[in-house]
């Protein structure tokens, strides 16, 4: 039994005994599913497009670690200044045991994993001991050295040009299928993260992970473990950042240290999340999209836009703080919106 | 219930609380005064585990306290409220709630909704139900402290720790106060220890004051007793009037 009804304000639509309704007033239509569909069939539809394919696949990529450092942030309620530390790991490690020790993709990404994982732990202390400006610093320092031992290990690191010829995910024999492809790929890893992160946020371990980012002394005296939830949500991103190296690793089947752990990179991420609106998960994708196309278009304009991104990061600190998700926040305030604080 | 023995915390060359010894027992009401820079906060901050003692133990019903974390030592069944308001600023007054009740003993796997449902039961005892939409930020200082309160309950404490519930409201708003902490006190079966520099409200709603000077116990007792022994006029008002 199917049936189509139009009722008023809405459509219903009835399946035996389930009902779905759709409500037509368009203030109404922030249903993830339409930006879903949405961007499903851009890809096919920019199928010949190579650089624009390209520009989509980097989109998608920028939007998956910025929606894992939103999670960062809200959960360890510090500012992580160094994520790429672990696209630059994932990427590392995928790339020198597929090409020193011929692992294929998916042991790489097993690995990949286990590596992410043990570093996370390792460098994790810092969540509980380093607050405010001395986090900021200790996270801002670490890819800056991990570039450097890049450089000082060349023979293994590859140096400035990074590693190279890293065997794909897929290869479907033609190279304008495999770019259509290694969008979808990418736009599939930066819904499932989407996915993961809306579902960690909206359950009751997300609202605890809320009241340890508004007010950290109050959420422990009220019986919030702190200590596990700041571990949990400082690791379990850094693992998926480490996953979208590995994705680099092998669809772009070159990685270099200079392209994913310098400061630029960072850059261009804090400001994807100060346009979407600081740790907002949904704000991350409209601010990689957006960010993606002007590198793009800036790009015929020669290097300029190293000086372009952190004029536009300053100004956008100052007239719009709270980013594109500000405005909405603004009608929708009952819905929990996270703050980036700089703390002592 | 609550039980300290010869507790001892200094900041750096500061003895914040020197020597401290009392005992609380079931359903009693004990204030907590003193003046100024007496350590009284410092020991509630001791209590609730946020400071470490650097001597001496606190136990409470048998267990010590002093080696547990903040949120074990509130799910033994210790609440305590602030002298500023800590709410959770961008989250609703309901939302404030519901992080204390999904947080307390033996709530596995309760679910969101429900902890709403419950969440609202604590609001609406404290008569702030209808605020429960209103970012915590939005809230008066009066709204705030009930809101604190609600959060407390929320934890369904054993023992309530109040610090200094009066500071800064009206006479009105701190009446309405005073009546809100009696009811839930006989509400939910708490042992109260209450921290207030307001002398009429504590002498009426203690059954027995503790007085703390200089992070050292000078005199306890119950208020009559209290308010005539020299020590302590002497600790509030100078030698000249005692």
């Amino acid at each position: 039994m199917v049936s189509l009804e139009f009722k008023r304000d809405r459509l219903i639509f009835r399946h035996g005994t389930s009902k779905y309704e759709w409500i037509i007033e368009p203030r109404y239509w922030r249903n993830p599913i339409i930006a879903t569909l949405i961007l499903s069939c851009i890809p096919a539809l920019m199928y010949g497009y190579p650089n624009v394919l390209t520009m989509l696949t980097f989109a998608n990529i920028y939007a998956a670690v910025a929606i894992m450092m939103g999670l960062q942030t809200i959960g360890t309620a510090r500012v992580n200044f160094g994520p790429q530390l672990y696209v630059g790991l994932g990427g590392y490690v995928a790339s020198i045991f597929n090409l020193y020790f011929g692992l294929s993709p998916a042991l790489t990404f097993i690995l990949t994993i286990l590596v992410s994982v043990a570093v996370a732990l390792a460098i994790s202390p810092i969540v509980l001991i380093a607050r405010g400006l001395y986090f900021a610093l200790i996270t801002l320092l670490l890819p800056l050295i991990f570039l450097q031992i890049t450089f000082i290990y060349a023979h293994i690191f590859g140096g400035e040009f990074g590693l190279s010829g890293m065997s794909p995910l897929i290869d479907l024999g033609r190279a304008s299928w495999n770019y259509v492809t290694y969008c979808y790929l990418s736009l599939i890893l930066m819904l499932i993260y989407l996915l993961i992160a809306d579902k960690i946020m909206r359950s009751r371990f997300g609202i605890s992970m809320a009241a340890i980012n508004d007010n950290e002394t109050a959420a422990e005296v009220l019986g919030v473990p702190v200590r596990n939830y700041k571990l949990f949500s400082y690791i379990f991103p850094s693992v998926c950042m480490a996953i979208v190296g590995w994705f680099i690793a092998h669809t772009f089947r070159t990685f270099s240290g200079v392209t994913y752990l310098s400061f630029f990179f960072l850059i261009k991420l804090l400001l994807i999340i100060i346009i979407g609106g600081r740790a907002t998960l949904y704000g991350a994708v409209a601010g990689a999209y957006f960010i993606a196309v002007v590198e793009e278009f800036l790009r015929a304009f020669g290097p300029i836009h190293y000086v372009i991104f952190p004029i536009l990061l300053i100004a956008l600190v100052y007239m719009l703080p709270e980013g594109v998700w500000g405005i909405y926040h603004k009608r929708h305030y009952r819905d929990y919106y996270p703050k980036l604080r700089v703390r002592r | 219930m609550l039980k300290l023995s010869n507790v001892t915390k200094s900041f750096g060359g500061l003895i914040a609380i020197n020597n401290v010894s009392f005992e609380i027992s079931k359903g009693e009401t004990v204030g907590l005064i003193g003046p100024n820079g007496a350590g009284k906060t410092t020991l509630i901050h001791l209590i609730t585990g946020v400071y470490k003692p650097d001597l001496g133990s606190i136990k409470f019903n048998g267990k010590e306290l002093t080696k547990m974390p903040p949120h074990r030592i509130c799910r033994e069944g210790i609440a305590r409220t602030y002298q500023i308001p800590q709410p959770f600023p961008d989250m609703t007054a309901l939302n404030n709630v519901v992080v204390a009740v999904l947080n307390r003993k033996n709530r596995k796997n309760m679910s969101l909704a429900d902890a709403e449902l419950e969440a609202s039961y604590f609001l609406e005892f404290v008569g702030l139900f209808r605020k429960r939409n209103t970012l915590a930020r939005d809230l008066s200082l009066y709204e705030l402290r009930m809101l604190e309160l609600a959060r407390a309950l929320a934890t369904e404490p054993k023992l309530l720790l109040i610090d200094e519930t009066m500071a800064g409201l009206n006479p009105v708003e701190s009446l309405r106060a005073v009546d809100m902490i009696k009811m839930a006190k006989e509400h939910f079966d708490l042992t109260i220890l209450w921290v207030e520099h307001v002398m009429k409200i504590i002498m009426s709603a203690a059954e027995r004051i503790i007085v703390l000077h200089y992070g050292k116990k000078i005199a306890e007792g119950p208020p009559e007793h209290i308010s005539k022994d020299e020590k302590v006029i002497e600790a509030y008002l100078g030698e000249k009037y005692a």
